[in-house]
Order: structure tokens, then C-alpha cells, then sequence
């Protein structure tokens, strides 16, 4: 391991003083790290998982290898478009997780707020910026990205499309939702299409298209059984599983490889033994760092992360003869997008269906949109006696997520579930 | 009363069925409610809102969709104000075509719910007599007046208080492009309301909306015929900062980045921060010097800041005659007079042969027997460039701000950047330390020169980092290693600073905090550069207050 770490410093290094050197290191280090993830498994931790894992790990070092084959997207940038060109997408989000493994995102951070970005906006918008701006990490053609759910997409976007000139799509997600906010998405998903068509240079495959989203509907199925069997198995995972589901959830969707591995995961997991102890529903983004989370949830027998919201946000059986209309629909019913109803009644149907002992919501830097609700879910599980906790933190930047503080709060927490 | 934020409201719409309106612009004393019913990182401006909601002053409230923030704010006052007209507009990002249309079709129904709310009928003609009404009082957009500095305010709604000041300090403001400056005025045509709402979206747009490309051009095109631009942003409301960051590349008149948040007690800093931009932007003529006739002269510089107050008495010559420093109390007039008496008994002189007293500093409007008050930021530009002129770039901590200055060769301004409302860095975030460490302030410098184990202090806020070091301190850490690790902390919170004026050498570091070593030390690690430091560092700005009074005597 001490290798590892070693390259981890010397790519962090390199980075900082020389970004084009440095991101190539960086990149040999992903695809080090796919072969990693592949042939040495880790000790304790479901094959599913590890699977997972390996697959996000191929297409951030696949596609960043290949300048042509990825666009840049934010999670909810319809992957299933990005796939019917022969593309794929890769989320900021995601991005900016992956950047962490290089311990980079205090220096990305700092450079993005010195250009005068905002301190108190999202760490991972900040650290995609940062990342960008420094020239650490390159451009690709194009971007899509979605109003939805927060307001630092479109000026994400529309500030690295003036510093890099990356041209991009933003997809206006309005908050209502009836036929007529299904005929404007729609519209602007197709014409999405077209301008693709022309800036990239590629056709578009409305045959794939289609399979992606008939691939998607048999994913769904296949992830509410996953969760059915959570409810019951042990199955073994870190907190990061949660984050790649997500992230997999988001920008694997349609893929028949990831349709594949949902099913073997449930395969694995029916096999596996009753689950007794505890069971968590997580609320929002996870900070997949915090020690304090790894000591009680990697691998445990005592607590196991159930469903999260921002894994199941859409459940939605999509219309494969209307794709446009369909995932405009997708978005338009997301749990983050609308009223904060919206997301209190989806998670309270995920607590009938999964029934978990208690609730976390993770309030994440910056994320208002979030933070902004997390008060009126608590005051709804009150309502119902269902215990909840809120944790203040950031998903990425251990300098605004103090792990003391998470411990103290956690602790009382779960002792108070015992 | 209806309470309306966004310029995308259909105001005239509400005033067609007889309705009485108002922005909501919010100045509260605290965010109490608001912050136990949604989080205290929300932006300041929609908790303000929800503090004045709850106050009953409105019996209806009409949002739009505009950002994150007030998505929220609409989910809790529906929850907490069941009996108000709360109606959220969707207002779509794309003012073209599909925009418009979804746009007029979300004002129908808005229309409808009013008229079902209220029991009235809306009536087109009515509305076309409201709009016929504004289209008259319309003044144009860029107003440039002779003889006076003109500033233009761009960025996220401005706070009242921006144009209050300037105004007092004879300044013209020549544009306001932010929401709350534009003027409503729109066509009216056969389709009156298709025509309105074509209109409403048409309006110089906010960084929420799409099309985003006309905005700029006007502003460069503006800001091409002012002195000076304010840069208004709203704590917790990230939007505008990107245009901030964009705009500082490419526009080439100084610009401030003003952060409000809608508090009452603000006031003191935006008039800081706007004072100094003034100053900057017109230098104060220098004043020929007066013959006094071999007769000594003397002059009083007081520096009124959070911790301590510093007074210097300097004669014609520019020589120092005094100093003296004293703790700032309760109460900033009792510890200027207290400094007053001290420094005029160390120059063995009386108050009637001071030929001018000029304050500065955070209390220097609350001392009753000064002259003159200018800001600290251009006293210690005048003071470093007093004690070494070959200052050009200056890292001023004291005890609640920390700030960085860049100079040009004659010790003028040219730019500065201070801190945010966060004690993180500053002389307060030492205390806090020092408390936790129990030992004195006056040792944590010393005590981090004596470090051997290199020790990371990631939280940048004082409660986390204070926390922070509790846990080291568990660990058995040693404290001269903490110690370092808090002066690397702050080092790297300055270093930020500076990078955002340039790095120009030389350097000079002034304040409390120049007297602790181990922060030295750090910021010069991280600079790769020497620090100079005069031999009283506290008293830089009060020595800068009193080159100013002699200049202007």
C-alpha cells in the first residue's frame, strides 16, 4: 500500500506543478486502479460490490482515455442520449469523487474560490471547477447538463464553456409537472439531439435509443428487488458502495452490463444470510471519507444502508415508443425536483416498502436545495416516530466535515436506536 | 399587502385586480426562525424573507422558481403559513419561444388561482392601463453625472444600503443591472397578456436564465463608461460569484466584491469595504502644507479596531512623537479616549495642540472628538508605505478581519480583499485556540517555533478547527505541534488573500497578529518570500490615519 500512497503523492505533486503531466499519472493511476478492482479483491466486501466498483472505475478510465467516446454531464443528464451516440456520460459529480483519490480536491478547491467562486457554494461543483480551470483536467466536445437539481449546473457549465469554450446543452427542467412541461422538456431533449448530431459529428441511433430505456426498465425491476433483498440479506459493503450505486444508477442506466450486474448482485445476495441488525435509509449524498461512517458501516452486522434516496429517485417505467416524452417524464417526477412534497412522499414510500429502523439525511455543503428541506422530512418522521438524524458535513471536503463532530452525533444516534 | 422578490413576478398582473404590492427587502436583526426552520447555510436574503414572512406584515406571497433557496423557502411557509396566497410561478429558464409559451400558459393558471383566492374577476383592459401607466415614469437605464465619480452596481440584488452610501459620499450611482434597480416597463400590444409575458421574459435576464449572452454585453458596454463597479453578492447565494470571477478577468475597471446578508447590523461592513473602494478610486487631493510659522505641529492618528485601539501623534516632519495602545472595551469611544489621554501624556502634550485627529478602524465613526474618519484599509496603505516604501502588497490580521492590500509606488490603493463574515484566520481565531490550548495568545507563536511533528488543520471555521485541536489534544498531541499547525492554517487562509490581490512583492504583514511568530514564520513559508514588519505593527494604521490628517490639515 505504501506504493500506492507514494504515486498518490507523486501524481498530486505532479499535478499541481505540471496539471498536463500530472493528469496523465493521474490517469495511469485509474487504470491501475481498474486492474486493482478486478484481479485483487477486497477482503470482507460482496463480489457485487466490488464489481460495481470496478465497472465505475473502467468507464471514468475508459472514457477519460478517449477524448471522443465521453461528454460531460451532471447525474441527471440523460445517460440513455449519451449512450444511443456511442458515448458516454461522465457526471461532474462523479468526476470530483474520483479527483479525491488523489487528495487533490483541497488544492482544486482553493484554486476555483481564488478565481472568486463562491466558498459557499457545492464542493463539487468547486472542485470540478477547479479542476478544469487549473488544466489539470481536460475538455471534452461537449457538456449536457440539467437544471435539475440545484442552481450550480447551469452556471458550472456556462462558466467552464467560457474558460474552455466546452459547448453545452442545458436541459430546463421545469418544476411542474403536467402535459405541458412534458411537451417543452421533450422538445428540448430533441433538439438536444440535433445540435449533438452537428457538434459531434456522430449519428443517433433512435433503435438504441429504445433498447436503452427497454434495458432500463428491466434494471428498475431488478434494483427494487435488490432493495427487497436488503431488507432481509447481509450483504456486505463500504459506504462508497452507496455513492458508485448512485453514480452507476446515473450514468450506467440502459447499459445491459449494468442490468447484468444488478442481477448478479441479487443472485449473490439471496444466498447470502439473514441481516439483524439495524437498518439505515440514507438521505442524500453520503461523505464517503468520513471515518467515523466507515467504522460503522463498511462491512458491518450491525448496521446495514438500506435504500437511499438519491439511488431510487425516479420510478418511473418509461415508454419505450415516446423515449423523448419518457425521459422528459423521468425528470420531471425525480424526487428533487419540485416541491420539497415531492421528496417527503417518495421517502416515505420507500420507508413502507423497505421498512428501516431510522433515517439519516446528509446535509452536504452548499447543497440549499437539500439542507433547505432537511427540517420539514425530520418534522414528517416525527409525525410518524420514526427516528432521524441529521448530519451536517461535505461530501468532499474534509475541511468543512469535521469527524469528531459526525462521531459524537452518529454514536448518540445509534446508541439511541439500540 | 402582497409581498412579491422576483422581477419576473407578474406585479402588474396583481395590480390589475387592485392589489397593493411590495419587494420584499428584508433587514433583520437575526435569523432565529429561520434558521431552526430550514439551515443556517441557506441564502441570507430568503431566510430574511421567511423572517419577515412570519412576521404577518403580508397576507400573500407570490415567488417564483428563481433558485434553490426560495424553492424552499416556498415548502416551509406553505407548512408554516397555511392561511397565506402562497403561489410559486415556474418560471422557465428559456425566454424564447417554447419558454414563452410554457411562461404565459403558468400565468394563466396563476391568473385563475388569484381570481378563485380572491373572488375577483381579472380584467385585460385593466392591465393594460397599469402597464400604459409605468411606460411614462421610465428614466433611462445609464446615468452618468460630471464632476462626481460614477459607479455601477452589478450582481445579485442590491441591498438598499449600497446606493444609500454612495449617495452620501456624492457619488452617482450610474447604473444598477441588478434585479432590483431595473425599471419595469413593458409594450403593450393586441394580446395583452401574451404581449406582458413576452415582456416579462424579455427583461435584462438573471444568471438563472439560459440566455445569459445579452447580459454581459450590456455590462461591458456600461462598464466601459464608469470610474468603478460594485460587485454585490448575497452570502450563502453562490450564483453571481461565477460572473464575478469571469467579470474580474475581463472588464478592466477596479471592482468591488461587496457580500451582504441582509442583516441590520452588516451596515459596518459594506460601509468599510465601499469606503475604501471610494478612496481608492479618488485619492484624496493631497492638501499643500501649511507654514506654521517654526512653530511644532502635531497630528493625531487613532486606530479604532475590534481588539485594540493604537493612536499615533506625529509632528510636521512625519515623525513619530507617541503611540499608544490600549484594549479595545465594550465600548469603542471609552477606550479611544482612554488611548487619547495615554498618548497625549506620553508626548507631553494637551489635546488643544493636536491640529487634527483623523479615525479609522471598525469604531472609527464612534469617536466623538475626531476630525475626520477614512478607512483602515487606505491608513495602512499610507502607514506601510510610511514605514518602508517599497511595500506593494500588504497582509493586514487583526482581531475580527484579515485583509490584503496592493499598493502602487506611491503607497496608494489600488486594490484590497477582506475576509468574509467568518472568524476563521483572523486575531479571534488565535484566542479561540489559544483558550483550548490553554495557554496565553502572547505564546502561541513562540510555542509553534518549537515544533517537530507537522500537523494538518483542515477546518477552516473557528468552532470546527477548535474541535478540531479538542481531538488532538486527546490524541496527546503536543501542543507546540498544534500551535504550528493553527499558524499553517491561517497562513494558508492569508495566502488566499494575497493570491487574490497578486503577489507583488515586497511584503509587509501589519496588525496583532504580525507580533506571532509562528504565523510569520508560516506565511513566509508559504510565500517563499520575507515578511517586514515594523517594530509595532499594531499601530500601522493609526499611523496611516495620521499622515492622512497632516495631509489634510
Amino acid at each position: 500500500m505504501e506504493i500506492v500512497e507514494k504515486f498518490i503523492q507523486y501524481a498530486n505533486k505532479k499535478a499541481q506543478e505540471e496539471p498536463e503531466k500530472g493528469w496523465d499519472r493521474m490517469l495511469m493511476g485509474f487504470k491501475a486502479n481498474c486492474f486493482r478492482t478486478r484481479f485483487l479483491p477486497k477482503k470482507g466486501i460482496a463480489a457485487g460490490y466490488q464489481k460495481l466498483e470496478n465497472m465505475m472505475m473502467r468507464l471514468v478510465a475508459d472514457s477519460l482515455s478517449h477524448k471522443d467516446s465521453y461528454v460531460w454531464g451532471n447525474i441527471f443528464a440523460p445517460c440513455e442520449i449519451m449512450h444511443a451516440f456511442g458515448m458516454n456520460s461522465l457526471s461532474i459529480e462523479c468526476l470530483a469523487c474520483f479527483l479525491t483519490g488523489y487528495h487533490l480536491e483541497d488544492y482544486f478547491i482553493d484554486f476555483a474560490q481564488d478565481l472568486g467562486v463562491a466558498p459557499t457554494l457545492c464542493s463539487y461543483h468547486k472542485t470540478f471547477v477547479g479542476a478544469v480551470t487549473s488544466g489539470v483536467v481536460p475538455a471534452p466536445s461537449y457538456a449536457v447538463t440539467t437544471s435539475l437539481s440545484c442552481d450550480g449546473n447551469l452556471n458550472t457549465f456556462r462558466f467552464l464553456q467560457k474558460k474552455k469554450g466546452v459547448g453545452f446543452t442545458l436541459l430546463d427542467v421545469p418544476y411542474k409537472d403536467d402535459e405541458a412541461a412534458v411537451g417543452y422538456l421533450a422538445g428540448q431533449l430533441e433538439e438536444m439531439v440535433q445540435k449533438m448530431e452537428k457538434v459531434l459529428g456522430k449519428p443517433f441511433d433512435m433503435g438504441k435509443l429504445r433498447q436503452e430505456l427497454e434495458t432500463e426498465n428491466e434494471t428498475r425491476k431488478e434494483l427494487k428487488k435488490l432493495y427487497q433483498l436488503l431488507q432481509v440479506h447481509y450483504y456486505p459493503g463500504e459506504v462508497v458502495s452507496q455513492l458508485y450505486l448512485m453514480m452507476g444508477v446515473h450514468l450506467l442506466m440502459g447499459k445491459q452490463e449494468f442490468l447484468e450486474l444488478i442481477q448478479f448482485m441479487n443472485k449473490e445476495i439471496e444466498g447470502n444470510p439473514v441481516f439483524e441488525g439495524k437498518k439505515i435509509l440514507w438521505v442524500h449524498l453520503i461523505p464517503f471519507y468520513q471515518e467515523t461512517l466507515q467504522h460503522y458501516f463498511n462491512s458491518s452486522r450491525d448496521y446495514q444502508v438500506l435504500a437511499s434516496d438519491i439511488v431510487l429517485d425516479c420510478d418511473e417505467e418509461l415508454d419505450v415508443e415516446r423515449p423523448y416524452e419518457a425521459l422528459a417524464e423521468k425528470l420531471l417526477r425525480n424526487v428533487f425536483n419540485g416541491s420539497y412534497k415531492q421528496k417527503t412522499k417518495r421517502v416515505l414510500e420507500l420507508m413502507e416498502l423497505y421498512r428501516p429502523d431510522a433515517v439519516i439525511h446528509f446535509n452536504h455543503w452548499g447543497c440549499k436545495q437539500a439542507s433547505g428541506g432537511s427540517i420539514l422530512l425530520k418534522e414528517e418522521m416525527k409525525k410518524r416516530d420514526v427516528p432521524m438524524l441529521i448530519l451536517d458535513g461535505d461530501g468532499i471536503d474534509k475541511r468543512n466535515s469535521h469527524d469528531g463532530q459526525i462521531k459524537t452525533r452518529l454514536e448518540a444516534f445509534l446508541e439511541m436506536l439500540e | 399587502m402582497i409581498g412579491y422578490i422576483c422581477k419576473y413576478t407578474p406585479v402588474e398582473i396583481l395590480e390589475a385586480f387592485g392589489e397593493k404590492l411590495e419587494r420584499i427587502q428584508p433587514e433583520v436583526t437575526s435569523f432565529e426562525q429561520a434558521d431552526a426552520m430550514m439551515h443556517p447555510n441557506i441564502c441570507s436574503f430568503v431566510k430574511g424573507v421567511l423572517e419577515e414572512a412570519l412576521s404577518g406584515k403580508y397576507e400573500g406571497i407570490v415567488l417564483t422558481t428563481c433558485c434553490d433557496s426560495v424553492r424552499r423557502l416556498y415548502d416551509v411557509l406553505k407548512e408554516k403559513k397555511p392561511e397565506m396566497f402562497l403561489y410559486i410561478l415556474d418560471v422557465p429558464r428559456i425566454t424564447g419561444g417554447a419558454g414563452r409559451k410554457l411562461y404565459e400558459q403558468r400565468i394563466l393558471e396563476f391568473i385563475k388561482a388569484y381570481e378563485d383566492f380572491s373572488g375577483k374577476k381579472f380584467s385585460e383592459e385593466k392591465l393594460k392601463e397599469v402597464l400604459e401607466k409605468k411606460k411614462g415614469t421610465a428614466e433611462p437605464m445609464l446615468s452618468l453625472k460630471k464632476d462626481r465619480l460614477n459607479i455601477g452596481i452589478l450582481g445579485a440584488r442590491a441591498n438598499p444600503n449600497i446606493a444609500k452610501i454612495l449617495e452620501e459620499h456624492q457619488v452617482s450611482v450610474a447604473f444598477d443591472l441588478t434585479c432590483t434597480g431595473l425599471q419595469r416597463r413593458f409594450e403593450t400590444g393586441k394580446e395583452v397578456v401574451s404581449d406582458y409575458v413576452h415582456g416579462l421574459l424579455r427583461q435584462f435576464p438573471c444568471m438563472r436564465m439560459k440566455a445569459a449572452a445579452n447580459r454581459e454585453k450590456l455590462m461591458e458596454e456600461y462598464a466601459d463608461s464608469v470610474d468603478g463597479i460594485v460587485y454585490h453578492t448575497v452570502q450563502f447565494c453562490d450564483n453571481y460569484s461565477y460572473e464575478y470571477a469571469w467579470l474580474k478577468e475581463i472588464l478592466k475597471k477596479p471592482m468591488l466584491l461587496l457580500e451582504t446578508d441582509n442583516t441590520s447590523q452588516s451596515y459596518g461592513q459594506i460601509l468599510t469595504r465601499m469606503e475604501a473602494f471610494l478612496e481608492s478610486l479618488a485619492p484624496a487631493e493631497k492638501a499643500e502644507k501649511k507654514v506654521t510659522g517654526g512653530k511644532a505641529m502635531y497630528v493625531l492618528g487613532i486606530d479604532s479596531g475590534s481588539t485594540s485601539t493604537n493612536a499615533v501623534i506625529m509632528d510636521e516632519k512625519r515623525e513619530i512623537k507617541a503611540f499608544a495602545v490600549v484594549r479595545t472595551g465594550a465600548k469603542s469611544g471609552e477606550s479611544a479616549q482612554k488611548v487619547l489621554e495615554l498618548v497625549l501624556e506620553k508626548a507631553g502634550l494637551k489635546r488643544e495642540d493636536l491640529a487634527k485627529i483623523v479615525s479609522t478602524g471598525y469604531g472609527r465613526v464612534s469617536i466623538p472628538f475626531a476630525d475626520e474618519n477614512v478607512t483602515e484599509i487606505s491608513c495602512h496603505g499610507k502607514g506601510a508605505h510610511y514605514f518602508n516604501p517599497k511595500i506593494r502588497t500588504i497582509l493586514d490580521i487583526g482581531g475580527q478581519d484579515s485583509k490584503a492590500i496592493r499598493l502602487d509606488e506611491n503607497g496608494e490603493v489600488v486594490d484590497f480583499v477582506m475576509n468574509d463574515k467568518c472568524a476563521a484566520g483572523t486575531g479571534r481565531f488565535l484566542e479561540a485556540i489559544a483558550r483550548t490550548l490553554e495557554i496565553d495568545i502572547s505564546e502561541v507563536g513562540p510555542e509553534a517555533l518549537k515544533s517537530k511533528e507537522e500537523i494538518e488543520i483542515t477546518s477552516m471555521c473557528t468552532v470546527f478547527a477548535e474541535s478540531e485541536v479538542i481531538s488532538l489534544i486527546a490524541n496527546n498531541k503536543e501542543k507546540a505541534d498544534i500551535a504550528n499547525g493553527i499558524c499553517r492554517a491561517i497562513a494558508n487562509k492569508s495566502y488566499s488573500l494575497l493570491k487574490r490581490v497578486g503577489l507583488i512583492p515586497d511584503y509587509m504583514m501589519t496588525g496583532g497578529v504580525a507580533k506571532n511568530p509562528g504565523v510569520v514564520r508560516a506565511v513566509e513559508d508559504k510565500l517563499k518570500a520575507k515578511l517586514y514588519i515594523c517594530p509595532e505593527p499594531e499601530i500601522v494604521g493609526a499611523a496611516g490615519a495620521a499622515i492622512y490628517a497632516l495631509e489634510h490639515c
